[in-house]
């Protein structure tokens, strides 16, 4: 695979957006690229193509148009600048990882290379996108998998910021920064009870008594609410008197304030779970649920109050001692028939930013264990694009949307398939890794 | 229940008096208080119309008690009074022989002392011990010049945690309170117990009576004292993990068999106090007590024990319901605290579902241990051992009570059985003429009533009342039992039932299936699978039953269905209890992971409907020299020596890198050596050289020509290495470390078993063919730390490809759910052909562990290991239908609803019970702050069996 990382069409493009005053500028640079630019158009012929929204098409074709879809059908016969054969290949709209380190995190064990954590309980006004390290070689082994956007979250305290959209392409961090605010994450708190007693606790200076955690979580939900509640006045205050002081910390907070944004919770148990949607609903904030662990136990009410579940533990071993083996494995199929719209996630743990890729696989194994193979599909695709806004854009083929897609030697959800051509808004993107690139220097090592 | 004595007779009282002071009539005896000081107690006393229990099983009504000079003089039924004695009418009470409790343990340095679960602290001081070093000749710290030996100042074992030549009396810590609170239980006699370590030292019997210890002793050194307590050594001091510990027993057994040997003849080197001490119950002249701290450890330090020979007894856990089945055979008594945990009260409704089902079953069961144990015909002895509120002692015993325990058996187990294990059943126990004066007498007809207050307790003669008895108080019955039987019965399961039935049928053919075959047979569309007594008779197609005896026969139609071998996870640390590294010395190749094999953990079940049937248990990667590993076969419901397959050939994990030079441990770990990838080949230098002279010392032994050697656990198994007996396992990451230890081992002659993970691997792949290492990998793990830097996923494709023996590996718990889809990774990256792939899970990792020859394909003559899919294999949408080892259903997947609908049922019907227990009502108000009685009513009930204290946890190699 010899493609180039990135396009130069796609650079000037950026460019043209970013400086549309600057005529003259545009003006030599349309002289230097000639027809290619604005108008080119990419026909992909053959593959089989998983429109995501409007079923397969067996054999068919997609015409790309100034990094969009352009028309998907059957058959389309018309000049174009560039004629892709993609025959006894699959095509698929690009795959979105929500709820990630990706970009934020190198090597787990090195302290140096983590941007993932903040101080703070409360600190709205973090952007995550800002600290994504666009060289990152984790970036290039999640594309060589589908992945064309992702979502990086900030971690640490209880509203730990805001997380933003980036694709998996360009040469500076502001190329990768599709969308620089999508959600408030706020860490809902534990209403488990620890029941280590202190001299077996991992921590015993933190160590609380189970009445007194019992306190610890009421007073921390409290928190949450008063925080929010706070928000709320003084964005209405600055809203009437435009002169107030200006306070970044509430200000950052003004979309999720009035509801327009969705907060993406973290919750895990199903009390935190409950506890959350109750407090969501009785503010009218929108909701997202991220972990869910447990939401598979409280399908009917996460479907009553739609809220959408970014699931990352299908690969978890069960969580109590009476739930079957496969509790992880078929939460999503049971969410998904009480009309919940699930999203898979690989999640924040230790090796998730590296094992980004295995996110399919995920969906695969909810489809052995019950769940319809469109819903899952759609898990990776379009729900997790729809509850970055983006909706619009991504996660279908369709005309209008972006050309954000990918090629497999096989179904998307079946482990063997192989990744064999990428675009993000077009742009052919590269698929060579760090692992492609020690796989062909080694493989091609003389035999001793 | 009520007997005439059929011994009595009548003595005359004073001849009886005069032969107990016969003899010391003589002896100056300074007994006259001086003036002032409260007058002498008298010595001579009769009790008229008791009740006397006079031994289990024997009661006297209307019977005279004479005792004198703190012994029994008689016992009758309706005898005289005799002149002289004061006498005490004791119509409305009932006299008990004095209980005895046999593990009270003492705690040197005053604190409470707890379970073997517990932390604790130690009692020696470490400080600057290096000029009092008591290391041996073969012991190796790997420590460098500036580490103290761990070992207690002065001569002994060169673990502080090994002080068997402690005795109780050395520190004498048994407190008037103490005494009175253990005579207003009505027990006159304890048996002090060391507490601390591991081998704690020997113990004391003492009675509970106020007088100078010299008087209260009644026998010293009586047992040696036994701990699997993981805990009791301090930071960094090894042993600090299970296996570890009873490594450390198992060679200072070893050390005393050598040191008894040379002993008195010329080849004594050295004078050894704990080793002295130890001799005694080698050669049994003394039994040992041990406290395992878990079911599977009991069943465990019963086989230590019969590998050295010991006479021993076992404190029970009270976990020991879960596996009885285990224990059955186990000739010892069984010493069984009387404490049960009660249900906390929880602070909100919603805290109630989250209580584990498993504590749940625990809180139910555990009132009837002492019933399921006795039941077993096991000897028992009951001890409020772990009980903290004593007070309690008679509420639980009344509970044992009502859950089965005979009351003739808990009284037995309360005075005559433990009279018997210390030897003292000619001066206690029951109420027999010329015993001790030893009773309490409790108001009412019945000890195991706690309504029924005791009066006083009579120590050798003495009486002590019982200052909170008040003869007048009203004696109400408390007895409000109206749901008794439901309070009574138990509603938790036990574990027994749920596992599969351990038989499968002695025929069963296989048909219309396609069979991956992982051999040269390859993939068989409707092929049919013929198995008899466990073992493959035929594979191929249109199979029938053969003509013959049949036995019990099965036909499976697995007609659109997937059959391959039971798929072998080469790396696993899923059913290790009690700690996967001992992670203290850079050598611990004596620690073996078969004495630490959870039998008990749900990971069994998980992984077997992962299709999964063998496991690699290793021990963690801690050191570059690690422990002896033991391949299981995954016979769900089978006690942990039966899940050990046993024709395994042994392995040892070995580990470089990071891991090994402590990188990753914080700052403070930086005197261990290794600290470089320079020192790893200079450590196995160092020891496999150690190695080659211990074997060279040996040969000449065995050759006629020399001494014998002592015996080295550590060097035993580097030995066994040498001789292509025991293969390794070796975590590798970089190319280099890689080369390196090819090389090292090679100059030894030593060809290696395995490298794991091996994520390098791909860049040496020549080399680590032309060596004919296995290399044993994970799919696609890296970036986690800097070493995997360079890992891909296409290794296990690009290392096979150039003629290494390649497996994927789990080293994870949830992993291992799912090897096959590992498998399919293989084909994706690096595109191995699917069949070559399934391989990578099934026969590369059964010749990696060199049980190829038994496992791994579908053949004839090989275990019926297999399992049955509804896809193939390595597609994605497959899921395991069924998991068979040797012939035996050990998972379906269409059972698993029976499953979670009967535990989710059993849990439900057991929070009922709890709620009602603890009369629990919802507030909405915030709780208060937990009294000290509540938070141990938390602990305990939370306490959460050894077994089953990873649940849930994923453990990797550097836990």
């Amino acid at each position: 695979m010899t493609f180039k990382p990135f396009d130069t069409f796609h650079i000037m493009k950026k460019t043209l957006k970013q400086r549309t005053g600057h005529i003259y500028l545009a003006a030599l640079l349309l002289c230097l690229f000639g027809l290619q630019a604005r108008s080119e158009t990419i026909l992909l012929k053959g593959a089989t193509i998983h429109t995501i929204t409007r079923g397969n098409l067996d054999q068919g074709d997609v015409l790309i148009r100034d990094g969009k879809i352009a028309l998907v059908a059957e058959s389309i016969d018309t000049v174009a600048d560039r004629i892709v054969n993609l025959a006894g290949k699959h095509l698929y709209p690009g795959m979105v990882a929500t709820t990630t380190t990706l970009g934020l995190l190198e090597i787990n064990a090195v302290r140096a290379t983590l941007d993932t954590d903040e101080v703070g309980q409360w600190t709205p006004e973090i952007l995550s996108w800002r600290a994504v390290n666009p060289e990152s070689e984790l970036i290039p082994v999640a594309r060589a998998n589908g992945i064309t956007h992702a979502q990086p979250i900030p971690l640490g305290g209880t509203v730990s910021g805001q997380s933003g959209v980036i694709q998996l392409s360009g040469w500076t961090v502001e190329d990768l920064m599709v969308k620089p605010t999508v959600g408030l994450h706020v860490w809902w708190p534990s209403m488990s009870l620890n029941d280590r007693p202190k001299e077996l606790s991992n921590n015993p200076s933190n160590w609380k008594s189970p009445k007194d955690q019992a306190k610890q979580r009421k007073q921390r939900v409290r928190e949450i609410a008063e925080f929010f509640e706070s928000a709320k006045a003084y964005v209405s205050h600055r809203e009437q008197n435009e002169e107030a002081h200006k306070i970044p910390n509430w200000a950052s907070t003004t979309s999720w304030a009035k509801g327009k944004t969705p907060l993406f919770i973290h919750a895990d148990e199903k009390r935190q779970i409950a506890s959350a949607v109750q407090w969501a609903d009785e503010n009218d904030y929108k909701m997202v649920l991220v972990g869910g662990r447990d939401a598979w136990r409280l399908a009917d009410m996460l479907s009553e109050h739609r809220i959408p579940v970014i699931y990352d533990k299908t690969f978890t071993l069960p969580s109590r001692g009476e739930d079957s083996y496969d509790a992880h494995y078929s939460a999503p199929s049971i969410l998904a028939e009480a009309g919940v719209k699930v999203i898979f996630s690989e999640g924040i743990s230790r090796f998730a930013a590296s094992s980004i890729r295995n996110l399919p696989h995920s969906a695969a194994q909810a489809v052995a264990f019950g769940m319809r193979k469109e819903e899952a599909l759609k898990g990776i695709t379009l729900y997790p694009a729809q509850i970055l806004g983006m909706g619009d854009r991504l996660g279908s083929i369709e005309s209008g949307k972006e050309a954000s897609l990918i090629a497999l030697t096989g179904e998307l959800l079946d482990i063997r398939s192989q990744v064999t051509e990428m675009w993000i808004q077009g742009e052919r993107v590269s698929l060579e890794s760090r692992h492609t690139r020690l796989y062909n220097k080694y493989r091609n090592r003389p035999k001793n | 229940m009520k007997k005439t004595s059929t011994f009595y007779v009548w003595v005359s009282v004073c001849s009886i008096v005069a032969t107990l002071t016969c003899g010391q009539a003589a002896v100056y005896r300074p007994d006259l208080q001086p003036p002032g000081h409260d007058p002498q107690p008298l010595d001579y006393h009769t009790f008229t119309e008791a009740t006397v229990v006079v031994s289990p099983g024997l009661t006297l009504t209307n019977a005279t008690l004479v005792i004198a000079e703190g012994h029994i003089v008689s016992v009758s039924e309706g005898g005289p009074t005799p002149a002289g004695s004061r006498v005490w009418n004791m119509r409305g009470y009932t006299v008990y022989p004095g209980l005895i409790d046999p593990y009270y343990a003492v705690s040197p340095d005053g604190t409470k002392v707890r379970t073997t679960g517990a932390t604790e602290s130690n009692h020696h001081d470490h400080q600057n011990l290096r000029d009092h070093r008591a290391a041996g000749d073969w012991n190796f710290y790997g420590m460098t010049g500036d580490e103290p030996d761990p070992g207690s100042e002065g001569p002994g074992s060169s673990l502080s945690t090994i002080t068997p030549e402690y005795s109780v009396l050395d520190d004498w810590h048994f407190e008037p309170g103490q005494r009175k609170e253990l005579r207003n239980l009505g027990f006159t006699a304890v048996h002090l117990s060391p507490s601390k370590g591991i081998i704690r030292g020997t113990g004391a019997v003492s009675l509970t009576g106020e007088a100078s210890p010299n008087e209260l002793i009644q026998k010293a050194e009586t047992f040696q004292h036994l701990g699997f307590n993981s805990r009791a050594s301090k930071s960094d001091e090894y042993p600090k993990s299970l296996m570890g510990v009873i490594s450390a027993i198992r060679q200072t057994f070893i050390d005393t068999q050598d040191y008894a040997r040379r002993s008195g003849n010329d080849s004594q080197k050295d004078y050894n106090p704990s080793l002295e001490a130890l001799k005694a119950p080698l050669n049994g002249s003394q039994s040992v007590i041990i406290e395992p701290g878990s079911v599977l450890m009991a069943s465990r330090a019963a086989k230590l024990a019969d590998e050295f020979g010991l006479r021993f007894n076992l404190i029970a856990q009270g976990q020991e319901w879960r596996r009885p089945d285990l224990l059955a055979s186990i000739d010892a008594p069984f010493i069984v605290p009387i404490n049960f945990p009660e249900i906390p009260s929880l602070p909100e409704e919603e805290d109630w579902e989250a209580v584990d089902l498993d504590l749940l079953r625990h809180w139910d069961w555990a009132p009837e241990v002492p019933s399921v144990l006795a039941s077993q015909g096991h000897r028992i002895a009951l001890t409020l051992y772990t009980l903290n509120d004593r007070k309690q002692f008679r509420k639980k015993l009344k509970q044992a009570v009502e859950r089965g325990l005979p009351e003739t058996t808990a009284l037995a187990a309360l005075t005559t059985i433990p009279a018997e294990l210390f030897g003292l059943s000619e001066s206690m126990g029951t109420l027999a003429q010329g015993k001790l004066a030893n009773f309490t007498i409790v108001e009412g007809d019945s000890y195991f009533n706690p309504d029924h207050p005791i009066e006083s307790t009579w120590v050798k003669g003495i009486r002590y009342a019982n200052e909170a008895f008040d003869p007048d108080a009203k004696k109400e019955s408390k007895e409000k039992d109206t749901k008794g039987e439901e309070k009574h019965s138990r509603i938790a399961r036990s574990p027994l039932e749920e596992f599969p039935t351990q038989e499968g049928p002695d025929t069963l053919l296989i048909k219309n299936a396609t069979l991956w075959t992982s051999s040269a047979l390859g993939i068989i569309e409707q092929g049919d699978m013929l198995i008899q007594h466990g073992h493959i008779l035929e594979v191929g197609k249109n199979l029938s039953l053969p003509s013959g005896d049949l036995g019990t026969c099965l036909v499976i139609d697995a007609t659109g269905k997937y059959v391959t071998p039971g798929l072998i996870d080469a790396h696993s640390h899923s059913m290790i209890m009690g700690g996967v590294n001992e992670g203290t010395y850079p050598s611990t190749a004596m620690v073996r992971i078969a004495d630490v094999v959870n039998s008990e953990t749900e990971n069994i079940y998980y992984q077997l409907a992962g299709g999964l049937t063998i496991a690699n248990l290793l021990h963690g990667s801690a050191n570059p020299i690690g422990g002896q590993n033991a391949v299981i076969k995954l016979r769900w419901g089978k006690g942990p020596d039966e899940l050990i397959f046993k024709e395994a050939p042994g392995g040892i994990k070995f580990a470089l890198g990071e891991n090994v030079k402590q990188s990753n441990w914080g700052n403070d770990r930086t005197t261990r050596f290794p600290q470089s990838r320079m020192g790893v080949p200079v450590f196995y230098e160092n020891r496999f050289t150690a190695a080659q002279q211990y074997q060279a010392a040996w040969k000449v032994f065995h050759d006629g020509e020399g001494e014998r050697p002592d015996r080295d656990l550590e060097m035993e198994a580097l030995v066994e290495i040498l001789e292509g007996r025991r293969w390794i396992h070796c975590h590798s990451y970089r190319q280099d470390e890689i080369l390196m230890f090819l090389r090292v081992m090679e100059s030894f002659g030593v060809r290696v078993g395995t490298l794991q993970h091996v994520l390098e691997g791909y860049k040496v792949a020549d080399e680590i063919a032309a060596h004919g290492a296995g290399a044993s990998c994970f799919t696609d793990w890296w970036a986690y730390k800097f070493e995997v830097i360079d890992a891909i996923p296409y290794a296990g494709s690009l290392m096979h490809e150039r003629g290494a023996l390649v497996s994927f590996n789990s080293d994870d718990s949830d992993l291992a759910r799912r090897m096959y889809l590992e498998a399919a990774k293989a084909v994706k990256y690096g595109n191995t052909p699917p069949e070559e792939a399934l391989n990578f899970v099934t026969l590369y990792p059964a010749q990696q562990l060199k049980i190829d020859h038994l496992v791994g394909s579908l053949e004839k003559g090989k275990h019926a290991d297999f399992v049955i899919w509804s896809k193939p294999p390595l597609d994605s949408g497959t899921t395991c239908l069924e998991t068979w080892i040797e012939g035996v259903k050990y998972f379906d997947r269409f059972s698993d609803s029976d499953r979670t609908t009967q535990r989710t049922r059993e849990k439900a019907r057991l929070l009922e019970k709890a709620k009602k227990a603890v009369n629990f009502k919802p507030s909405s108000s915030d709780p208060s702050s937990e009294t000290e009685e509540e938070w141990h009513t938390w602990q305990l009930f939370f306490q959460r069996a050894l077994e089953k204290q990873d649940e849930g946890r994923i453990i990797h190699c550097d836990d």
